[in-house]
């Protein structure tokens, strides 16, 4: 062992070898920092193909049958596709393999993950995953049309789009990207809890890397049931097993499966995907406490709730899958638990909003762009989390489901609210990759743009629900129940759906212009206490810290303390350099 | 417990200095950082084994499952190979601590002697594998004929994955010792890696357990847990 790793991580000296050719520093770079871009710069380019895809979905549902380019089969395989690539491959690589990458070493006080080599073979992993799912648009037969659920039978039955190449493609893409999570995940809370800085305990660490931590967890503990179904319908699909497939007539002809169940998949992906859906909102949840904390020049109200809440939702998380299963026929005790659960992990949530609100209770609000879309968030996050609510009662959601209903509620609250959050923080710590500043103008733009819009769309979305019109279809046909004015608003929905698309480019500009010409941010312009804006080089460089690691002396919400002289204490501020008011020291012992 | 008394601190509050440097996280080394990092995963393995086996339970009770032991003519009422694999798997496991206790000794030779012994009776194991999945084939127990068939090959297979991935972290270390001689570096590679090698004996002798037992014996789980 050599001499260096004698020493507890937080005391170690900088004695990493920067690299210098553009090949180590930039591509196969082992800095979480340049990972974490090279991560976001692929989900960005994969999330923008699913958001093209949903335009084209909208197209047909807005005016059916004047777009030749798109039939029923390649309708299901744009919602498949869409839906697969928002919520795995742009969500939960953004917000973990993106975010938390860049942040969590720079927020605890470390040089870089524990595993640098790892990290930078997670992210190649992703991206291999990523071009796998790719490649079957160019498969015989196109990419799985299945449903983002996958269900079988009918995934990899012959009268399905892509039933063949697309859904091996699919699954085996899932499987590849759980091993590159795997590498990200055990790296990232390997790092939390043991490369944290002196000083820096569980409970001063930013709500960031809180809501970061609990979802990796998450991620640990769920992604190997979808790993667990893929494989099996991997057998099922190539080898003839019948480990979901029921006896089953196939386009007149006998298969040769038997005795499977389909409802064992569902089981299986749920208890993925539901929390999949706190592996998404979790981070968001501790970025917008810290945005809507540092311009609310306020410490964040109930910090400790906050992370118990952060745990309790992670926890309740793994007992709620099934509510997402009303309409496949289960004993209605087993609804019933799974409503009550499901009304139980409100109060967690509720309480995080309420102690959003109170933080902005009062404060000295500055409407920044990103205090407005975090702001933009509280809305679309109630209005998403209250039709929740609605649906996770079983007597409600059985009229409702797989309605349009559904389709708004689930983009209100895992679409639009994450959403809503990587915007405020891309504005928030943009400052930090490159010392500048995003356009505030054409950030105003975005923002309203994409909130009303946003709004346009999934508020008479609900509406369509109410009325029956059912998810996924291609054609509504000819239906007694449906007016002709749903007709009507579906083309609303449309014209919104694509002027919110458009919204987006004017941010992709903003941040490439902003990128070489925007305006110079200086050190620390949001003059936030977390560490990672305390660095020595900003902004930082490789390593981070320099020589020598900071140290940490308070939590990360030292905003407008009385009778000190800035209204924020940094963390690595040690209590003899606080400059206070007056000359009496000793009355201000309650900002150590 | 530790992680509620963590979650009680109130860290907004004015803290005494002594208070301050018992805060401070305790010594850490990167080898600490790696064996977090292998619980962890270690409680994904876990998480994937449970699921398989919670469908598997639940398909043992269904109308076209045949056990795989309990008649003559079953390949695993005479389970005489397998044990013959867990016996491979479980020397494998002990040379590993062997090992790792030898290289804390800087004994060369011996080190040398149990990585040698560890590496062959792994390889062993999954050659052993191998041939029981030949003589399953051969027997007409075909992968897709029967959901015990489906299972026996997708667990243990799953199970043989993971061995192998272990044995290549276990050439690197190798390879790392090759390199700079570090008994000290060596003895705590070995640690992780005897965690590992356990925790997929345990995992084996579960899967063997399971994948052996009767109709009876699953009828009995299947009341027991409710299936």
């Amino acid at each position: 062992m050599t001499k260096m790793e004698n020493i507890a991580i937080a005391d170690q000296v900088d004695q990493s070898s920067h690299p210098s050719s553009f090949l180590s520093k930039y591509i196969w770079s082992q800095d979480h920092k340049v990972i974490a871009i090279q991560y976001s710069i692929t989900a960005i380019a994969v999330g923008l193909v699913a958001l093209v895809l949903s335009g084209m979905m909208r197209l047909q549902l807005g005016f059916p049958n004047e777009f030749s380019f798109i039939d029923p089969s390649s309708y299901l395989q744009f919602v498949t596709m869409h839906g697969m690539i928002m919520v795995i491959y742009l969500l939960t690589a953004l917000l973990l393999g993106g975010f938390g990458n860049y942040l969590i070493p720079l927020m605890i006080g470390a040089r870089d993950m524990v595993f640098p080599y790892l990290n930078m073979l997670s992210y190649w992993t992703y991206l291999l995953s990523v071009m796998v799912l790719l490649s079957s648009f160019f498969v015989s037969g196109g990419p799985t049309g299945a449903g983002w659920t996958l269900y079988p039978p009918q995934a990899i039955l012959s009268g399905t789009p892509g039933a063949h190449a697309g859904i091996l493609l699919m699954l085996i893409s899932l499987a590849i990207f759980i091993v590159a999570f795997t590498m990200g995940g055990l790296n990232y809370v390997s790092t939390i809890l043991q490369a944290r800085a002196k000083g820096m305990t569980l409970m001063r660490m930013p709500l960031t890397i809180w809501g970061i931590f609990v979802a990796t967890i998450l991620g640990l503990l769920a992604f190997p049931a979808l790993l667990v179904s893929a494989i099996m319908m991997i057998f099922d699909k190539v080898v003839g097993t019948s480990f979901f497939m029921p006896a089953i007539l196939s386009l007149g002809e006998t298969l040769d499966h038997s005795g499977g169940s389909p409802i064992l998949f569902q089981h299986l992906f749920w208890f993925f995907g539901h929390p999949e859906v706190y592996i998404v909102a979790l981070p968001a949840f501790g970025m917008v406490s810290d945005v809507i904390a540092v311009h609310a020049r306020k410490n964040i109200f109930g910090y400790r709730m906050m992370v118990w809440a952060i745990v309790a939702i992670g926890g309740l998380s793994f007992v709620v899958w099934a509510h997402h299963m009303y309409v496949s026929g289960m004993n209605p005790y087993f609804g019933f638990f799974f409503a009550t659960t499901t009304l139980i992990i409100a109060i967690p949530t509720a309480l995080k909003v309420y102690n959003w609100l109170l933080t902005l209770w009062r404060g000295n609000i500055h409407l920044t762009l990103p205090m407005l879309f975090a702001i933009g968030f509280i809305f679309t996050f109630t209005h998403g989390g209250l039709t929740g609510l609605m649906l996770g009662n079983v007597v409600i959601d059985l009229p409702l489901s797989d309605t349009f209903f559904v389709v708004a509620h689930f983009h209100m609250v895992m679409g639009v609210s994450p959403i809503m959050v990587l915007f405020a923080a891309i504005y928030h710590w943009f400052p930090l990759l490159t010392g500048r500043l995003l356009n505030t103008k054409l950030g105003k733009f975005h923002f309203w743009g994409t909130f009303l819009g946003t709004y346009a769309i999934y508020l008479p979305m609900h509406y369509l629900g109410f009325l029956g019109v059912p998810r996924r279809y291609f054609a509504m046909g000819t239906t007694d129940f449906i007016p002709e004015s749903a007709q009507t608003l579906n083309a609303g929905i449309t014209v919104s759906a694509i002027i919110v698309g458009l919204v987006q480019l004017v941010f992709i500009v903003n941040v490439i212009w902003s990128t070489f010409k925007g305006k110079k941010s200086g050190r620390n312009p949001w003059q936030a206490t977390s560490l990672e804006w305390q660095t020595v080089q900003f902004p930082p460089g490789h390593g981070n810290w320099g020589k020598q690691l900071p140290q940490v002396y308070r939590w990360a919400y030292d905003y407008s303390v009385p009778k000190v002289k800035d209204d924020f204490i940094p963390q690595n501020l040690s209590p003899e350099e606080v400059q206070y008011l007056t000359s009496d020291k000793n009355n201000n012992q309650g900002v150590k | 417990m530790q992680l509620f008394k963590t979650l009680q601190e109130k860290p907004w509050l004015p803290q005494e200095l002594e208070q301050q440097t018992n805060l401070f996280p305790s010594v850490r080394h990167k080898e600490k950082a790696a064996s977090t990092a292998l619980k962890f995963f270690l409680a994904m393995i876990t998480v994937i084994f449970f699921l398989f086996t919670v469908t598997f339970l639940q398909r043992t009770q269904s109308f076209d499952f045949q056990a795989l032991s309990g008649e003559p003519w079953l390949p695993f009422t005479n389970s005489r190979m397998l044990w013959q694999n867990s016996a491979y798997l479980l020397i494998a496991s002990i040379s590993i601590i062997l090992a790792k206790k030898l290289a804390e000794l800087q004994s060369f030779k011996g080190v040398i002697i149990s990585l040698t012994a560890t590496a062959l009776f792994t390889l062993l194991f999954i050659g052993g594998q191998v041939q029981v999945w030949q003589q399953l084939n051969q027997s007409g127990f075909y992968i897709y004929a029967n959901p015990a068939n489906s299972y026996y090959f997708l667990l243990t297979g799953v199970h043989a994955l993971h061995i192998v991935a272990g044995v290549l972290v276990f050439m690197r270390c190798i390879w790392h010792f090759s390199l700079d001689l570090s008994y000290q570096r060596l003895a705590s590679s070995l640690k992780l890696c005897a965690l590992y090698w356990h925790f997929l004996l345990f995992i084996w002798l579960f899967l063997f357990f399971l994948l052996t037992s009767d109709a009876e014996t699953f009828k009995t789980i299947a009341l027991f847990c409710g299936f």
